[in-house]
C-alpha cells in the first residue's frame, strides 16, 4: 500500500526499552532508554534503508503466495466429550457421520494428487471432534500413507491405549492431547466427557505413557476458569516431560463459549508468568518446556516466515496454507468454519481440493486481511498478530471486526520485543530451533 | 494502538548511537521435513524433534 508517511513509528515496549519498528514489514529495533530518554543509532536506519524492500516482499510472498502445505481431517464428527466451549455445534457431535476405510482412503488419495509435485511431504493433522472413536480406520490409513505424508493426532485421549502409544512412536506421529489445568477439578469443569466426567485421568495417563516422546504436545484452551492456573499447568506439564504446550484462547465462535472468554489482561499477565516460570525450568534443569504461543510470537518478530501457527497472520492459514474436510467430505477454510455450511468449498469426494482452493468462501477467508479491519488498519502491530479470527468474528456478526482478544495480544506482543532485547529468545524457542536459524542482518 | 506515534522518514536526521539497541532478522534453513517453516504435528523426525 503506497504510504508517503510510511516509516518507523515509535513506542514504549516499557520503562527501560523504546521500540522502533515499521508496522509494514516488522522491520524492527529495540533501543535503550536512559531517563526516559533514547537514541536512535545510525546503523539501524542504515539496515532500514537497506533491508526495507527485502523485508517488505519476505512478508507480502509469506502472506499471499505460500502454498498449501497441511491438511486437518476430521475422521468422524463424532465426539465422546461435551466441552463447553467447542466450536462444533452439538448436533454434528451427536448425530454426525463418520467415514469409511473407503472414504479415508479415497479422500488421502485426492491430496496425494494434489501434492504430486510438490517435494516436500506435507502435513495430515486428524482432528477434531475425536478422530479416536475412528482409530482403526485413521492407524490403518498411517500405515499405508506414512512414506507420502506426515502425521499428527489431536484427542482427548479417551480412546487412547498404552499400546496405541507404541504405534504412534514407531509411526513418528505428532500427537496433541486436550488437557486445560494440572488440577482434576477446573480441567474437567470444561474438558466434559459425555459421561458427566471429564478427560483428565486419561490426559494424564496418556502424558505419562509418552513421557520423553519428542512428537507430543499438550494443547490447553484458556477460559476464565483456568487463566489463573497457566503457571501450574506448565510445572506440571514439565515434570511430565512434554515439550511443548498451546495455551491457546477459547474461540468464541459458538454463543456458549462467549461466557467463558478470559479478560485480556489477566490472560496476557497469566501467560507471561507462565512463560516465566518455562524460563525458569528450562535454565534450572536444562530441559526446556515451549509455550508455543509465545515462540510463534517471538518468530513472528524475528523470523516472520518461520511461524508456524497460522492463526496469528493475516490472513490467517485458514483456506490458504491448511483446510479441513470434515467427515462427509466437505472442505472447509478451517475447522471453525464446520458450523457454517456457506463457508463450503466443494465436497472432496465430488471435486477437487484445487477447485476448493478456489473456490468463492476460501478466497473470501483469504480476502480479510488486517488492511480492511478498523483500528487493525492502523496499529503497529497488524501483521504480529494478525487479527485472529475470522470464524469467530464472522459468528459474532461481523467478519471485519478486530480480534476479540486484541488487549491481550498488544500486551504479549509487547513483552515479546521484551523478551527478545533482553536475550531471552533461546528459551522461547527450541533449541534445535534456533540452530535452523540463520541471520540475514544484526546490528 | 493507543501509543504515542512519531513517524521517521528516511531522511531522519541522524544521532550518535548511544546503549545497546537490539535490531536482527532470521531466515529459517530448513527443517525437519523441508517445510519452510516449524510445525507443530506431523513434525517429528526420525531421530530428534527440532520444534
Amino acid at each position: 500500500m503506497a504510504n508517503n508517511t510510511r516509516g518507523l513509528s515509535f513506542s514504549d515496549v516499557d520503562s527501560d526499552w523504546k521500540l522502533a519498528l515499521d508496522p509494514e514489514n516488522v522491520f524492527w529495533g529495540v533501543i535503550p532508554k536512559d531517563n526516559g530518554r533514547f537514541v536512535l543509532p545510525d546503523n539501524l536506519i542504515d539496515f532500514y534503508k537497506k533491508e526495507r524492500k527485502h523485508l517488505d516482499s519476505e512478508l507480502f510472498n509469506f502472506r499471499f503466495h505460500e502454498p498449501l502445505n497441511c491438511v486437518y481431517i476430521d475422521p468422524t464428527d463424532r465426539c465422546n466429550a461435551n466441552c463447553l466451549y467447542c466450536y462444533i455445534p452439538s448436533r454434528i457431535r451427536k448425530h454426525g457421520t463418520q467415514m469409511t476405510t473407503e472414504e479415508l482412503d479415497t479422500t488421502l488419495k485426492k491430496i496425494e494428487e494434489y501434492f504430486k509435485r510438490v517435494k516436500k511431504k506435507p502435513v495430515i493433522v486428524f482432528h477434531a471432534a475425536e478422530p479416536l472413536l475412528v482409530k482403526d480406520i485413521i492407524f490403518g490409513a498411517i500405515k499405508k500413507y506414512h512414506k507420502k505424508f506426515l502425521f499428527g493426532i489431536q484427542t482427548n485421549a479417551l480412546l487412547l491405549e498404552k499400546e496405541d502409544t507404541d504405534f504412534i512412536r514407531k509411526y513418528r506421529i505428532g500427537i496433541g492431547i486436550s488437557l486445560d489445568a494440572d488440577m482434576k477439578e477446573i480441567n474437567n469443569r470444561s474438558r466434559i466427557t459425555t459421561l458427566g466426567k471429564g478427560n483428565y485421568e486419561k490426559a494424564v495417563k496418556a502424558l505419562n505413557w509418552f513421557k520423553g516422546y519428542e512428537g507430543l504436545n499438550v494443547i490447553c484452551t484458556v477460559t476464565k476458569y483456568n487463566v489463573d492456573r497457566l503457571s501450574m499447568l506448565v510445572k506440571f506439564l514439565h515434570k511430565k516431560k512434554v515439550p511443548l504446550v498451546l495455551l491457546n484462547p477459547v474461540r468464541l465462535t459458538q454463543e456458549r463459549a462467549v461466557r467463558l472468554k478470559p479478560d485480556d489482561m489477566a490472560y496476557s499477565r497469566n501467560l507471561i508468568a507462565a512463560v516465566d516460570t518455562a524460563i525458569e525450568l528450562s535454565k534450572k534443569t536444562k530441559r526446556q518446556i515451549v509455550i508455543g504461543n509465545m515462540a510463534n510470537v517471538v518468530l513472528a518478530i524475528i523470523s516472520p516466515t518461520a511461524r508456524r501457527m497460522m492463526c496469528d497472520i493475516s490472513p490467517c492459514g485458514g483456506g490458504r496454507t491448511f483446510l479441513t474436510i470434515t467427515a462427509n467430505g466437505d472442505m472447509v477454510p478451517c475447522g471453525e468454519f464446520i458450523g457454517f455450511k456457506e463457508f463450503s468449498g466443494g465436497n472432496i469426494f465430488k471435486t477437487s481440493i484445487e477447485k476448493a482452493m478456489n473456490s468463492m468462501p476460501f478466497k473470501k477467508i483469504r480476502n480479510r486481511i488486517v488492511e480492511k479491519i478498523d483500528e487493525c488498519n492502523t496499529c503497529d502491530f497488524r501483521h504480529i498478530c494478525g487479527s485472529p479470527c475470522p470464524a469467530e468474528m464472522y459468528a459474532r456478526g461481523n467478519l471485519y471486526g478486530k480480534a476479540k482478544f486484541c488487549e491481550f495480544y498488544k500486551e504479549i506482543i509487547r513483552h515479546a520485543f521484551k523478551l527478545i532485547a533482553e536475550d531471552k529468545v533461546k528459551y522461547i524457542l527450541r533449541e534445535d530451533a534456533i540452530k535452523q536459524l540463520e541471520y540475514e542482518y544484526k546490528l | 494502538m493507543k501509543t504515542k506515534k512519531v513517524k521517521e522518514n528516511l531522511s531522519h536526521k541522524r544521532t550518535k548511537a548511544k546503549g545497546t539497541a537490539v535490531s536482527y532478522h532470521l531466515k529459517c534453513a530448513k527443517t525437519s521435513n523441508g517445510l519452510t517453516h516449524f510445525v507443530m504435528y506431523g513434525d517429528v523426525p526420525k531421530k530428534k524433534m527440532p520444534l
